[in-house]
């Protein structure tokens, strides 16, 4: 599947993934947290809904 | 003691300096992602590789762009999934 | 294999913004144009060439970023278009 050479959001429970962004972006955090989650989530339904293939099907850089 | 007060204080202010210079960055980097949706993307690629494509999304680590009409040297491939270590480049138009 | 570009971080890549600079990327590429933002997730460039009623957008991914050297500082009006390059433009064409 997509997933299998990247890490599932799954592995990042939403609380260390907030703290981890308080110290990225400060007060800012929550602003550019929900601009990614509404990128991620179209990624991930996109997936879903269209099944993607990687192309080409072997890495050109490894 | 004061002086690892005044010290932290500095650090704190570098700190949010530099917190508020990534918001920055970002947040102008994510509109950039959003507004290639539906655009057609020219990928410069390793191995001298080009392809044009439909941008539908990024991850937000960018590991990989999900793509329509992918056109490949061999073909069209419908929906496609581009590592984004194999990119050099892209571009499109506003 | 690759040059501190991915290493400068944000304040460093900040001072590049509203520059016109010339990318050296890969093996082979060079790309210039006014750099409107660096990614701090991925150190990729944007570099964004005006046009005729728009503009043509380059985005240089980080890891394949060899140079970036500054040529111009952008005057005002450059600076300005650069801002609104990629804000949303609804209210322009909600009244028809």
């Amino acid at each position: 599947s997509w997933r299998s050479s990247t890490a599932p959001p799954s592995e990042r429970p939403g609380e260390r993934r907030t703290a981890e962004m308080k110290k990225l972006y400060g007060k800012d955090a929550p602003k550019i947290l929900a601009m990614e989650a509404a990128m991620q989530l179209t990624f991930d339904r996109n997936c879903d809904l269209k099944q993607p293939k990687y192309w080409p099907v072997i890495p050109l850089k490894l | 003691s004061v002086s690892t007060s005044a010290a932290s204080g500095a650090d704190a202010e570098e700190l949010q300096k530099e917190q508020d210079a990534r918001t920055v960055l970002r947040e102008s980097f994510l509109r950039c992602l959003l507004s290639m949706t539906s655009k057609k993307v020219q990928f410069h690629m390793h191995e001298k590789v080009k392809v044009e494509a439909t941008f539908g999304a990024s991850d937000i680590d960018v590991l990989n762009f999900q793509v329509s009409d992918l056109h490949t040297p061999i073909g069209v491939q419908k929906e496609a999934l581009i590592r984004c270590q194999d990119v050099i480049s892209f571009t499109f138009d506003t | 294999m690759q040059c501190g570009w991915s290493l400068l971080g944000p304040l460093q890549w900040l001072r590049y913004i509203n520059r016109e600079v010339k990318v050296r990327a890969g093996n082979d590429e060079e790309h210039r144009g006014w750099l409107l933002t660096v990614d701090p997730v991925s150190a990729s460039v944007v570099l964004v060439n005006f046009r005729k009623g728009g503009a043509s957008v380059q985005v240089v991914m980080g890891h394949a970023v060899e140079e970036v050297e500054v040529l111009k500082e952008a005057d005002d009006e450059t600076a300005e278009r650069l801002r609104t390059t990629f804000l949303p433009q609804r209210t322009l064409s909600l009244d028809p």
